[in-house]
């Protein structure tokens, strides 16, 4: 297991372009190795409400998940099946899943949820806490941002830091 | 009633009886003439006056500008374009010239009605001496109405206690429905009927209130009305759109309309608007586009993120507009349809002044977080925006949206500056369009004489051959200062009628006289009424005539472009000096009267610190409501509640993006301080409201009586405490322009959301009454400060009006 440490982002984004933007530029980064990433993916809701989460694939692609609008980001991002394969799993070319594991169900998404109307998106990442600057920098048209450390490689410390992030992308 | 009649002196005097009246019947002639009306001369048309709200010369298409309007496009096709039309670069002063036919000051309107000033030009106060033209048409045989925006009843009469001198039926119409208020949600209009608030309205045919849309279905039913009931007496008509001041509240479906063609940005948008006007001929050869003030930035310096925002701004505003612009339709196809559009003059002008700028460099998501003095980042306007919907929301009642400043420069192609920059044509130019057949015989023709605002009662006065009166209810009328330019309408080259004007609003001049405009812009931009801005113009540190001055030959120069005051000295100081001459003509000193309070000089303080509401009271103009900013107040109420409990609002006012509401839910009595949409502070109560009669109590300890003040909250039932809380900030000029205050219930948009499913959420079981006291522990000293900032606060809010 890698002695690595990890942070976690989420973004909000106004314009879905733009969160489109930094996120392939956060993929390149993976991708030319300057970075090491256990999860990334997009979440973009549209006009209508309808969720949909783009995550990096096995070939560092995008593919689409399209949620029914009542679904919450919750499942959508953090239920067993998606969490593995979609957010922490095969991201980045096949990096082991260091929380792959674990179930979780943080409450996040409905929050999230509630912080990304229609026609907006947000980025959530699990990146090397030594290359925060860099992810901070390529995460450059987010309207709102919010990280916490991840203090241990269990399900409640991942649960612990989206809690943390998640409160951070609170008020105003 | 022959045109013989004498129409000078209002009313018209009743005629001689000529018939013979015996003992009895018998030997008895009647005269039947004495029981009819005063009629309209003969031939008489009908009339159509239409205001656009807040808009720029380079707006609609049919001055070259991106919004499309075929209407207005349909009007001066048939009819004729002014291109050198002016406004005062304020709402209600325009509006006052306008209606009036005199300057703005002469009638007591160089400021606005949030603020009456004890000076004669600054008061509010219409005088008797100056009978508004509808009301000499009413007096001449017209059926008169007024349909829209107002903004001309001071703020404090603005209640049943009134009087009602100054609301629009004395202003000379017989019908009104609109809202007093300097701006409105369109979604939620706390509408005035008359002499009445009879508060936000339903939708009709399962649709939601839209604004825009019941003002035309209004002013259509009025006009069946009339004609029902009359089918030959003529009618004027006042159409005044809240459009498109913000918010800038419209469908999507008319903002999509739009979608991208806001992209090349505001100084691109400037070059292309430029170019159609030069097309179209609305601006002559030679013309130059003014170049981009230092205190806009330049788009390209903008992030992607801002581009995208502010793009998304302007096609919410575009929207706006085209759907003002399509129900104006609705209303000319109505007067089609009734087979009298040929036989109606119709005056449409777009803008009461130039586009507003007062939206900030940023835009806001709620205008009235400018209008409190809160500045906001771009990233926070972003981070806010998104907090209430987003993107797609920009338009929708969940935000009060005003755009960026420089889409209002924009929308003034191919001038300088804007709305209350009375010095430059961006403020002060807008389009007019006259149609009416009967006096036009090249449709679609151009006309450039100067015209003026308050020129347009005397050129209907004129047109429609009624006389301007010298006695008016006994009293002596003052000249009217606009001039018909009637000739105008049949004679491309008639000479200027108008060849003086001064123009003044909050300190920024000018005059004009035969071509020539000295301008004299105050160092102020206009979204900034900070103290460190203010002090700048306080009494004896001002010096108006050390102020920059431009001056301009407009014949030869339309856009104000090329400056020549170093080149004509001696003209620059004979229009100084004129200036002067007119000020004291038309009550236009002292200058800066309209921020008084800023400076220390107040109206006399009240004596009552309390008011108290008996029963459901509901639609408290925003004027009248208990002024609780800055200090301590405490809202107390007597309440019945039955067996079980009850839930409901007690008392409420504002909307989620600005507001309070004390309310019971869950067996709870909750307080909800709603700040601007940027924080909002709740309180609860521990346990359940006992039954029976029951007093609770909100109270608000201000750390100091100070601007946005923090303080604490505390919750009080039967005099028992029963929950606190915090405001770290509070409001501190006012939460709404437009939203009222109601007792029993909370109308239109609600001031918590969390309860907006149950809206209007009235209280099951009775409140008897509620107290607001807002001194009660205050020092003499304390309320000096709080009654000074209070006058403050109603310039604030007027001034975007």
């Amino acid at each position: 297991m890698s002695d690595t440490e990890y942070d976690v982002v989420i973004a909000a984004y106004l314009i879905p372009d733009l969160a489109h933007d930094d996120f392939d530029a956060l993929v390149r980064l993976v991708a030319e190795k300057e970075l090491e990433v256990e999860g990334v993916a997009l979440v973009t809701v549209d006009p209508d409400g309808e969720v949909a989460v783009e995550e990096t694939g096995d070939h560092l692609g995008r593919k689409g998940v399209k949620l029914g609008g009542g679904v919450g980001l919750v499942v959508g991002l953090f239920s067993p099946p998606l969490l593995a394969a979609t957010v922490v799993g095969a991201a980045a070319g096949g990096v082991v899943a260091k929380f792959a594991k674990h179930q979780v169900s943080s409450g996040l998404g409905e929050k999230l949820g509630g912080a990304l109307p229609p026609g907006s998106a947000g980025i959530l990442a699990i990146y090397d806490r030594a290359k925060t600057d860099l992810v901070t920098t390529t995460l450059v048209s987010a309207v709102r941002s919010s990280t916490a450390e991840i203090d241990g490689g269990g399900a409640k410390d991942l649960k612990a830091a989206l809690a943390e992030a998640q409160a951070g992308m609170g008020g105003g | 009633m022959s045109d013989e009649i004498d129409r000078t002196v209002l009313p018209i005097r009743r005629p001689p009886f000529t018939g013979t009246a015996s003992q009895t019947l018998a030997g008895s002639d009647p005269d039947w003439g004495l029981i009819g009306h005063a009629k309209a001369p003969a031939g008489a048309p009908n009339v159509l006056v239409v205001l656009i709200d807040d808009a720029g010369f380079g707006n609609p298409s049919t001055f070259g500008g991106p919004i499309r309007t075929p209407h207005y496009d349909r009007m001066a096709a048939e009819g004729l374009r002014y291109n050198r039309f002016h406004v005062t670069a304020m709402c209600s002063p325009t509006r006052a010239a306008l209606l009036t036919g005199r300057n703005h000051h002469a009638v007591g309107m160089g400021g606005i009605p949030e603020f009456s000033c004890g000076f004669p030009g600054y008061s509010a106060m219409l005088p008797r001496d100056a009978a508004p033209f509808p009301k000499v048409m009413q007096g001449n045989g017209y059926s008169t109405a007024a349909i829209g925006k107002w903004h001309l009843t001071p703020e404090g009469e603005q209640g049943p206690a009134g009087p009602f001198t100054h609301w629009p039926n004395a202003w000379g119409f017989d019908y009104y429905w609109g809202f007093l208020a300097p701006e409105a949600g369109q979604y939620d209009t706390m509408i005035a009927e008359n002499n009445k608030f009879i508060g936000v309205q339903e939708g009709t045919d399962g649709k939601p209130f839209y604004f825009p849309e019941a003002m035309t279905d209004q002013a259509i039913d009025w006009l069946h009305g009339v004609r029902g009931h009359d089918g030959e007496k003529p009618w004027m008509l006042y159409y005044s759109t809240g459009c498109s001041h913000a918010p800038h509240h419209v469908a999507k479906e008319w903002s999509d309309r739009y979608k991208g063609q806001f992209d090349q940005g505001w100084d691109r948008l400037r070059e292309e608007t430029f170019e159609r006007q030069k097309a179209l001929g609305v601006v002559p050869e030679g013309t130059e586009l003014t170049p981009r003030p230092a205190e806009m930035p330049a788009w390209d310096s903008l992030s992607e993120n801002s581009k995208r925002l502010f793009a998304h701004q302007m096609e919410v505003y575009a929207g706006y507009s085209e759907n003002a612009d399509h129900h104006v339709g609705r209303l000319l196809s109505s007067i089609e349809e009734m087979g009298e559009l040929d036989n109606t003059l119709v005056v449409w002008i777009w803008g009461d002044n130039g586009a507003s700028l007062e939206g900030t460099p940023t835009g806001s998501f709620n205008e009235g977080t400018m209008v409190n003095g809160l500045p906001l980042t771009d990233q926070e306007q972003m981070q806010l925006a998104l907090k209430w919907g987003g993107l797609e929301a920009w338009g929708t009642e969940m935000m009060y949206p005003h755009y960026s400043t420089a889409w209002a420069w924009a929308g003034n192609t191919p001038f300088a500056w804007g709305k209350q920059v009375a010095s430059h044509l961006g403020g002060t130019r807008d389009p007019l369009v006259i149609r009416w057949p009967a006096k036009i015989a090249d449709p679609g023709g151009l006309r450039s004489q100067f015209t003026h605002v308050s020129d347009i009662g005397p050129l209907i006065l004129d047109l429609v051959g009624i006389p301007q009166p010298t006695l008016v209810d006994g009293v002596e009328q003052q000249p009217m200062t606009g001039v018909s330019f009637a000739e105008s309408l049949a004679d491309a080259e008639a000479p200027d009628v108008h060849t003086r004007q001064y123009f003044e609003n909050f300190g920024n001049r000018a005059m004009y006289q035969d071509g020539w405009w000295l301008s004299m812009r105050m160092p102020r931009i206009p979204w900034r009424l900070d103290p460190e801005m203010l002090k700048t113009f306080a009494p004896g540190v001002w010096k108006p005539d050390e102020d920059p001055v431009e001056l301009y030959y407009l014949p030869d120069d339309f856009s104000q472009a090329r400056d020549v005051a170093a080149e004509h000295p001696e003209k620059v100081e004979e229009l100084k000096a004129l200036f002067w001459e007119e000020a004291e003509k038309y009550h236009v000193k002292p200058l800066l009267s309209g921020f008084a309070p800023f400076f220390g000089i107040l109206p006399p303080i009240g004596t009552n610190s309390t008011t108290t509401y008996y029963g459901n009271v509901q639609n408290v103009a925003p004027g009248l409501v208990p002024r609780v900013y800055n200090r301590s107040y405490t809202i107390t109420a007597d309440l019945q509640i039955p067996e079980g409990g009850a839930e409901g609002v007690i008392v409420a006012d504002g909307t989620h993006l600005g507001g309070f509401s004390l309310y019971v839910e869950d067996g709870k009595l909750k307080h909800t301080y709603a700040f601007l949409g940027v924080f909002e502070y709740r309180q609860e109560s521990d346990g359940a409201l006992p039954s029976g009669d029951v007093q609770v109590q909100v109270a608000f300890a201000a750390d100091e009586p100070k601007p946005a003040t923090p303080g604490d909250i505390t919750l009080y039932v039967n005099g028992e405490q029963v929950g606190k809380g915090r405001l770290e900030h509070s409001v501190p000029f006012g939460f709404s322009g437009y939203s009222g205050l109601d007792v029993g219930q909370d109308n239109g948009l609600v001031a918590d959301r969390a309860y907006a499913a149950k809206a209007p959420f009235a209280f099951t079981g009775t409140v008897k009454k509620v107290v607001f006291d807002v001194a009660p522990h205050l020092d003499a000293d304390d309320d000096l400060a709080i009654h000074t900032h209070a006058r403050q606060s109603d310039t604030v809010r007027g001034v975007n009006g």
